[in-house]
């Protein structure tokens, strides 16, 4: 059988010599289920944006049914019947699903918007591919879950016949997991073709049924799933062996911080968090478990003093911190790696060296009378450097000009630069390839084994269940459940909590919570 | 910058390379120009080539203008480091030249303490001005784009209205006061010419900018706040409070240049109108320089010598002024398009592919 879609030693050079693709070859069978798996800036997105027309390559051809295909925008490559979902969703949040689905393509009656054929068009559309959602409710109030949907719907409305999902699994929880999985296999069966991009492994293993795998630009590998273990496909991406194992906290130390009947109002008087009760001590890890804007990024960043505190208080050993301004708190010993590096962890373009000192302007080793030490902040920026081996050609470079792994490493040396007494942490590897990962992860538990007490948000179950010593399940804006981590604590478990499908028993949740 | 990284000597000489190569495009249509409208245009090309260079007193006017125009370049580029959009440098020239008048016409300024104290008066009127459209978006989201232009209209109109109605000499109907006394006008360098103090003053204030910047721990909070504003907060630096400090100071630095407007050599007085639009002209010199303030002085000298070309060629040979005007307008636009993604890729395109790797290295977009 002749591939669906291919894609022959394309080469992408982009402007200022990164090589992104150097030589990819993908061939994609119709009716299956493709998964493309690689680090970090192994080239998937770039391949990606080739195939959907929004990158041109530079070198190679790209063959639809075998003939050679060029897609100038992606216009064309949908009108080919290739349809992407992206990791951002596109949508209007004010317009209703089916407004979304039917945009630029509106069913008419004369010149007027037809909208019963339109809403009529989607149900049929969301029963057909399994893919159930309401046509009438604005996108904005929907779940991320399903505002995925209203994207691959969006898709299908086009006639995609391929349908590339770009990191689908990242926003959702397990079971929302489970649910994109059945509508996968359901447009399988209905002949449609899948391209899913992914990095993690097991969802890999258990949707596709064919794999190539990409590394530093060039695919290395195409394997069928069944032949293939998750140890063997990681050795494969990262081409050596990889272990991701953490030791847990070998001491319990004194009660750090604590959280008591804590109220977050947003700055349109909702409130995105109340009744939050916790408490952290020195040498653990706490996780945040939640689906992305339940209020756990809300709680980092009040206790960061990023965000107002509308009742409660917080306490960083035993002294309030709800008039401190940042200055003071990171003074009390309080370190946080912020959510999104390239929105607030870091300037991108100021260098290396004045990244690495930002946090530190009032401290007299840098800063005399107002004046710079440039000589001590060179110094500073060149241990950090050594110490937490980021790769960059020095501290004068920006810090734009590095990897994304190489500018986690950047925040992660500067927060942890001094042993924290409290370390907030917030998405501290996404984006980031398994050899980075490892060594954050690395940091994060030489800090908690300093004595620093870890409060751990992450949209990736397994590095909490990895690096945590208990747990609390955000839902809603409220702490629904708390868990001591053990071996037989499971993602499923946790995702019942996540999605508020199960409550746990208030005495069972004070004994985790300490 | 003892130590200086390869990649930043490249970056200066990309950045030279395409300021120069607007320059000359802007010429090459400067001549088209001229081809169309003069009956003479070898003379007017040669006018407006070497013109400036033509005698002593050009000359002065040249340095002149350029030191206004690094003061005015410097002004727009602190504010632009912050990432401020603040247009109030205009204003603050008005204002700060109020100021210096008054203090020369008071019973001071026929004492040495006339400049300096006329200096002072006028930065400090000039950093008050400067303070409004940034209190403004601190406190209220004031876009300051939009009230620090309202601002210069304020007090254009204003300085033109004291000068009409009590600073000109009663009854003469002029627009002008009369001239401050001998000891409140800057002294000339090269006698006879333009070339006055106000070239020192400009290029002192080039070093303590650069030294503002580069050197202090506000320089970089503000560079910071520039970069990213979010990240400033989250490292605990008060972005706000940078920032009305950044428009504050570059209010000083207009209100210095008002000063350096009515106390030097080309005017003496405070007359209505007087900087003839060239406060704006420093956004230009700004973006050219890439708002670093060691740039602002070179890119200064270049676009200085072109503007009194132009202008001398309106003066002395057929080509309407108007025209000078095209000219200056193509200069801006040309390096306004270099700024942005489809310019720079139509600059790719025009020529050839060996500008555009080094044209789009990340990093260093503004």
């Amino acid at each position: 059988m002749a591939p669906l879609l291919q894609a022959v030693s394309v080469g992408k050079t982009y402007p200022g010599g990164t090589v992104a693709n150097d030589g990819v070859n993908l061939s994609v069978m119709a009716g299956e289920v493709h998964a493309v798996v690689g680090e970090n800036g192994a080239g998937k997105s770039t391949l990606m944006k080739i195939l959907f027309g929004m990158e041109q390559p530079d070198r190679g051809e790209l063959l639809l049914d075998g003939k050679p295909v060029r897609f100038a925008n992606p216009r064309e490559a949908i009108d080919s019947g290739i349809g992407m979902v992206f990791q951002h969703f596109s949508l209007v949040p004010s317009f209703s699903v089916y407004e979304n689905i039917v945009l630029g393509s509106e069913p008419k009656a004369g010149i007027k918007f037809d909208r019963a054929k339109a809403i009529a068009a989607v149900r049929e559309l969301s029963e057909r591919f399994r893919l159930n959602v309401d046509p009438l409710p604005p996108v904005g109030q929907l779940p991320v879950g399903q505002q995925q949907r209203v994207e691959i719907l969006k898709a299908l409305y086009r006639d995609a016949r391929i349908l590339i999902l770009d990191e689908p699994t990242a926003v959702l929880a397990p079971q929302e997991v489970a649910e994109l999985f059945v509508a996968v296999r359901s447009l399988v069966e209905q002949g449609r073709t899948v391209i899913f991009i992914a990095h993690k492994l097991p969802e890999v293993l258990e949707i596709s049924d064919r794999i190539t795998v990409m590394r530093a630009g060039r695919t290395v590998g195409e394997v069928m799933a069944k032949d293939v273990t998750e140890q063997s496909l990681a050795t494969l991406m990262v081409g050596r062996e990889v272990a991701l194992r953490v030791d847990r906290a070998k001491r319990e130390g004194e009660l750090v911080c604590e959280v008591k009947a804590l109220k977050i109002v947003g700055e349109n008087g909702a409130t995105l968090a109340q009744d939050l009760n916790l408490k952290v001590h020195g040498g653990e890890i706490l996780g945040l478990v939640g689906v992305e804007g339940n209020g756990q990024a809300e709680l980092l960043e009040a206790v960061a003093g990023l965000r107002p505190i509308a009742d409660g208080v917080a306490y960083l050993n035993a002294e309030s911190l709800g008039r401190m301004s940042v200055l003071q708190r990171r003074a009390k010993g309080l370190a946080s790696i912020p959510e999104d590096r390239i929105a607030q962890g870091l300037a991108t373009g100021a260098s290396v060296a004045e990244n690495l000192v930002a946090t530190k302007l009032a401290d007299p080793r840098f800063v005399r009378h107002g004046l710079l030490d440039l000589k001590a902040i060179k110094a500073h920026a060149e241990k950090l450097i050594e110490q937490f081996s980021i790769r960059v050609g020095g501290p004068k470079f920006a810090v734009g000009t590095l990897s994304g792994g190489n500018m986690q490493k950047v925040v992660v040396a500067r927060e942890l630069a001094e042993q924290p007494k409290l370390l907030l942490v917030n998405q501290p590897t996404r984006g980031v390839d398994l050899g980075a990962t490892q060594f954050i992860w690395r940091s994060i538990t030489d800090a908690r084994d300093g004595g620093a007490a870890v409060l751990l948000s992450s949209a990736d179950l397994s590095e909490l269940l990895a690096l945590s010593d208990r747990l609390v399940v955000f839902y809603r804006g409220r702490i629904v459940a708390a868990f001591i981590n053990s071996e037989e604590l499971s993602a499923e478990t946790l995702g019942t909590y996540m999605l508020g499908l199960a409550q746990q028993e208030p005495e069972t949740m004070r004994a985790a919570l300490r | 910058m003892s130590t200086t990284s390869p990649s930043r000597w490249t970056a200066i000489g990309k950045e030279a390379g395409r300021a120069a190569l607007a320059l000359v495009i802007a010429l090459i249509v400067a001549l088209v120009v001229i081809l169309l409208t003069s009956t003479e245009p070898a003379k007017a090309f040669a006018t407006l080539m070497t013109g400036p260079l033509s005698s002593n007193r050009t000359i002065g006017l040249w340095i002149d203008d350029v030191a206004k125009l690094t003061l005015t370049g410097l002004a727009f580029s602190l504010v632009f480091q912050a990432r401020q959009f603040s247009m109030g440098v205009q204003g603050q020239v008005y204002m700060g030249g109020l100021f210096a008048a008054l203090v020369a016409m008071s019973p001071l300024g026929g004492t040495a303490f006339a400049i300096p104290l006329a200096m002072i008066a006028a930065m400090i009127a000039g950093a008050a001005y400067g303070i409004i459209p940034g209190y403004a978006k601190a406190k209220f989201g004031a876009s300051e784009i939009v009230s620090s232009l309202m601002l210069n209209y304020i007090a254009i109109l204003i300085v033109n209205f004291l000068v009409r109605a009590y600073l000109a000499p009663a009854g003469s109907g002029q627009l002008a006061t009369q001239k401050f006394p001998d000891a409140a006008i800057f002294p000339s360098i090269i006698p006879g010419t333009r070339f006055d103090l106000g070239i020192v003053i400009a290029l002192v204030t080039v070093v303590i900018v650069w030294f503002l910047l580069y050197r202090t721990a506000w320089g970089l909070k503000l560079r910071l706040v520039g970069h990213n504003p979010k990240f400033a907060e989250y490292s605990g630096i008060r972005a706000n409070a940078i920032m009305v400090s950044a428009m504050t100071a570059s209010g000083a630095i207009g209100g210095l240049l008002g000063a350096v407007f009515v106390e030097g050599r080309a005017f003496g007085n405070l007359s209505v109108d007087f900087d003839g639009n060239l406060a704006f002209e420093g956004i230009l010199i700004a973006i050219v320089a890439r708002s670093r303030p060691l740039a602002v002085p070179i890119v200064a000298l270049f676009y200085g010598y072109l503007r009194q070309g132009a202008q001398l060629m309106g003066l002395r040979t057929d080509v309407p002024s108007e025209m000078i005007g095209v000219v200056q307008a193509i200069i801006i636009l040309l390096v306004a398009s270099s700024f942005s993604l489809p310019g720079k890729k139509a600059l790719g395109r025009l020529f050839g592919r060996e500008r555009s790797p080094a044209a789009a290295m990340p990093g260093e977009a503004k």
